[in-house]
């Protein structure tokens, strides 16, 4: 029996989406169908795993097993999965609030961790499922409804802080190039070990139509300016690009192959445990209280 | 001839007291004797005061004993830190080192217990003959062993064991050390001591701790994922399943905080894992908002508390059974699951194997309260017991025909569980959240729905409670008086029932094993003539009494509580006096 080819269309849900006319999450939403439909990965080997927030709603929005689960804490349970089956393809999802503000301490570990899961943070800069307060990539200055005489802090930088963690394939897409973020995300899933993709994802409605133009206006393709992503300095520095010179990298920043995987740790540790000790049975367990 | 004895050794960190302490449990065990390890530390990390008290028995015993026997000290300096844990029964005998030259008159030991002070050169012996300072507490293991007729043949087997392949000359020094101080005991102590065991045991015994027992039970249900923060005291699962669990192909992850823990054990249990983690107290509190997603989502979950003395910090080392209402709603929003109690080691094995058999049946969270008390010390354990309950774990999964566009994960069904696909299935894809959601796990805000699926998620609370053998009763099956307790004070109260059934009372304890949901039926059953009866717990606002007085119709109107804070372990005294307080009005009455 010849097999059925899968369009992107296959990949789409029933489910009414909740978004905003305009959100930039649409985008995001496309670039993934059509990812995985390039990549052909079937429906039930696909796992996408989220928090909450406007954009972790996309979890529904995706023929797979798709988990939207709380706040902040979509890498553990996605890491505690891939564990499990190590078979799925699991794709992370979630915004800048829940990855770079509630669930940071998992972002770090998971970066050292190294599971092979693709994180993509629709990252729109603002609190939009609670209606406008500032998150932590916030612009310093910037009027939300917590900050009604202006963001007094610093943004966090989430491309710095992944490559200073040792992160192995570090990207940054924006949901009007749907085009060029398929292919940042197809290649976070055939990169063995944690992909980060963030996606300036823009919110028009608590942020306005002028989110898209500023990243139109401000956005420097990497491919265009011959940046090398194996180079950990060169990328560094483009990491900086949004503080320094006021420009948005979109690309590739940093991707190295080779670097061991949580699933290498683990089969390792089952190794030389049993190389020390084999059991045959559990209930050989006994012998240590005797 | 005594037919057991209770024993406690105080000193410091490099002193070997719990060393000693283990191997005299190690021997009871290989006697066949029955045997009861309760430790002790100070605050400091290392090298503070610790003591090891240790029961022996030739009968089964369930507590730590009320008051200690023989008492060995190294340092008077060392003892004062567990003033308030030991307490000597008139006439104990007390071993010290002689080399300590505090005056018996201030040492803090009450007069009125009419102590025998003996003066043993422990240290002496071991650094002037054996020339290794550090084999005082073998040469202490030598002395008890000849003064109390523990059986030091089995002593020295266990010396051997631990030492023999790999350290052969240590093994050889400590059993010089031994029969030095069993040399020194014949030579200065000819006219014996009133504390002689009659050591006659029956087959060989196992020596667990609770929290041993209980990772063991989960490797014998067939977890294959763990993840895990290190807290005390239920540190040592995470450790004995990270040496253990990976021999069996499964996995072990040492997270970066509670939350993370119980997030990938939900993940993983999601794609198809049987998994758990464990933490204690505090932790439960970091872990309540994934064990209502465990919930709402109906993913299996098995989540351990081994207790500690709360609230916050409280007394990390220290025994309590106070964090039961956090157990049953610590959650936002109506929110069911399974909150078991083991009452002993052997049955932190056993409940272990029930939060499997329940979480994956029922695909909801289970928590398991154990408590420091249970976790930390050390028993004596049969093994046909250990494997007696059997049960078939099992989550129900999708036919072939349930797959497919129409699959519906939530489908209302009549015991309120639903067919579960696992990531992987073909025709299985479907989207689950913590959010309220239609059958087909569609997301709703209708109050409609909210109230239909919350009918069905409480659907498997009856089941559970109707599933049997989760209660336990002992003494007298027609008494009138009950003592009704839960977890680690099982012991004293079980041994208070019989000393007060000595005392010509007429008593039962009743101990459930599930305490939410409730298993009524059976407690119906078990009260069944009771007019009067005690709660006994280790909880200052009598959480449990509190509890069944809310969520239990048929409790006997006369039903008093007996609580208190924990720290101490409850004793069989105090819960002696609790039954005859009560009981003694009912025969005024």
């Amino acid at each position: 029996m010849e097999k059925v080819k899968l369009t992107a269309k296959d990949y789409k849900t029933k489910i009414p989406i909740v978004w905003c006319p305009g959100c930039g999450d649409f985008g995001v939403l496309s670039a993934i169908h059509q990812a995985v439909a390039d990549l052909q990965i079937p429906p039930e080997k696909l796992g996408v795993v989220s928090g909450i927030g406007c954009s972790s709603r996309i979890a529904g929005y995706i023929n797979a097993y798709g988990f939207n689960a709380i706040h902040g804490r979509p890498l553990p349970i996605a890491t505690g999965a891939k564990v499990a089956n190590p078979e799925l393809t699991m794709l992370v999802a979630g915004g800048d609030g829940d990855g770079y503000s509630i669930g940071t301490n998992h972002f770090v570990h998971t970066i050292r961790r190294n599971p092979d899961l693709t994180y993509i943070v629709m990252d729109n800069r603002i609190y939009g499922l609670t209606k406008g307060q500032v998150s932590p990539t916030t612009p310093t200055g910037d009027v939300t409804k917590t900050t009604p005489s202006g963001n007094p802090e610093r943004p966090l930088n989430p491309l710095a802080l992944a490559l200073e963690l040792g992160a192995t394939y570090i990207a940054q897409g924006f949901s009007g190039n749907v085009k060029h973020l398929k292919e940042l995300i197809k290649g976070g899933i055939q990169h063995k070990g944690f992909a980060l993709i963030n996606v300036l994802s823009p919110c028009v409605t608590f942020r306005g139509k002028q989110e898209y133009d500023y990243v139109r206006d401000h956005g420097v393709y990497l491919d265009d300016v011959g940046h090398d992503p194996s180079d950990w300095n060169a990328a560094h520095e483009v990491t900086q690009w949004m503080l320094t010179k006021n420009q948005v990298p979109l690309g590739v920043i940093y991707k190295v192959e080779g670097r061991k995987t949580l699933a290498d740790e683990v089969a390792e540790v089952q190794e030389k445990a049993r190389a020390k000790k084999i059991y045959k049975d559990v209930r050989e367990l006994i012998e240590q209280f005797r | 001839m005594q037919q057991e004895v209770v024993l406690a050794i105080a000193g410091s960190g490099g002193d070997g007291v719990i060393t000693a302490g283990d191997f005299i449990t190690k021997s009871a065990a290989r006697k066949g004797l029955f045997a009861f390890m309760l430790k002790s530390y100070g605050p400091q990390i290392r090298g503070g005061e610790s003591s090891a008290r240790i029961r022996v028995s030739a009968k089964p015993i369930y507590s730590q004993g009320d008051f200690v026997d023989v008492l060995a000290v190294f340092s008077w300096k060392d003892f004062k830190r567990f003033t308030d844990e030991i307490e000597l029964r008139e006439n104990a005998v007390v071993l010290y080192d002689e080399s300590d030259k505090t005056p018996l008159e201030v040492v803090p030991i009450p007069p009125e217990k009419n102590a025998r002070f003996i003066a043993v050169p422990f240290k002496k012996l071991a650094s002037e003959e054996l020339k290794v300072p550090l084999a005082k507490n073998m040469v202490l293991l030598g002395v008890l062993g000849e003064l109390l007729n523990l059986p030091l043949d089995a002593l020295k087997d266990a010396v051997m064991q631990k030492f023999g392949k790999k350290r052969p000359e240590a093994a050889a020094i400590n059993i010089q050390a031994i029969d030095l101080g069993a040399e020194w005991v014949k030579q200065n102590l000819p006219e014996g001591i009133p504390y002689r065991l009659a050591a006659e045991g029956g087959n060989p015994k196992l020596v667990m701790t609770g929290n041993d027992a209980l990772a063991f039970g989960a490797i014998h249900a067939g977890l294959n994922f763990f993840s895990g923060y290190p807290i005390t005291p239920a540190s040592p699962i995470l450790e004995f399943l990270a040496r253990e669990l990976p021999r069996f192909g499964g996995a072990v992850i040492q997270t970066e905080d509670e939350l993370a823990a119980v997030a990938m054990a939900l993940g993983a249990s999601w794609a198809g894992a049987r998994a758990m983690t464990a933490s204690s107290g505090p932790g439960l509190s970091l872990k309540q908002e994934t064990i209502g997603l465990s919930a709402m989502a109906e993913i299996p979950l098995v989540v351990v508390n081994v207790q500690r003395a709360g609230p916050s910090t409280g007394i990390p080392s220290k025994t309590e059974q106070a964090d039961l209402f956090q157990a049953i709603g610590g959650t936002n929003g109506d929110s069911p699951r399974v909150v078991l109690a083991p009452a002993d080691v052997e049955d932190n094995f056993q409940v272990a194997v029930e939060a499997f058999y329940l979480a994956e049946k029922y695909q909801l969270p289970v928590i398991i309260l154990s408590d420091q008390f249970l976790g930390e010390r050390s028993e004596t354990v049969d093994e046909e017991v250990l494997f007696a309950r059997e049960r078939k774990i099992a989550r129900k999964l999708p036919s072939e025909e349930e797959l497919g566009e129409e699959y519906a994960r939530y489908k209302l069904t009549e015991d309120g569980v639903s067919p579960m696909a696992i990531p992987g299935m073909k025709g299985g894809q479907h989207y689950i959240s913590g959010l309220e959601h239609t059958e087909k796990g569609w997301p709703s805000s209708s109050g409609t729905i909210h109230q239909v699926m919350s009918e069905k998620r409480a659907r498997k609370l009856p089941l559970i409670a109707e599933e049997s053998g989760f209660v336990r009763v002992y003494g007298d099956e027609d008494a009138s008086f009950a003592v009704l307790a839960w977890g680690s004070t099982k012991g004293a109260v079980r041994e208070a029932i019989e000393a007060a059934r000595e005392k010509g009372m007429k008593v039962k304890a009743i101990v459930p094993q599930l305490l939410y949901p409730l298993p009524t039926k059976a407690l119906d059953a078990a009260l069944k003539g009771v007019e009067r009866a005690v709660v006994v717990e280790l909880s200052f606002g009598a959480q449990f009494y509190r509890y069944l007085r809310a969520f239990y119709d048929n409790l006997p109107k006369e039903t008093y509580s007996y609580a208190r804070a924990g720290g101490n372990p409850i004793q069989v005294q105090e819960v002696l006096k609790a039954i005859e307080a009560h009981y003694k009005k009912e025969v005024e009455a």
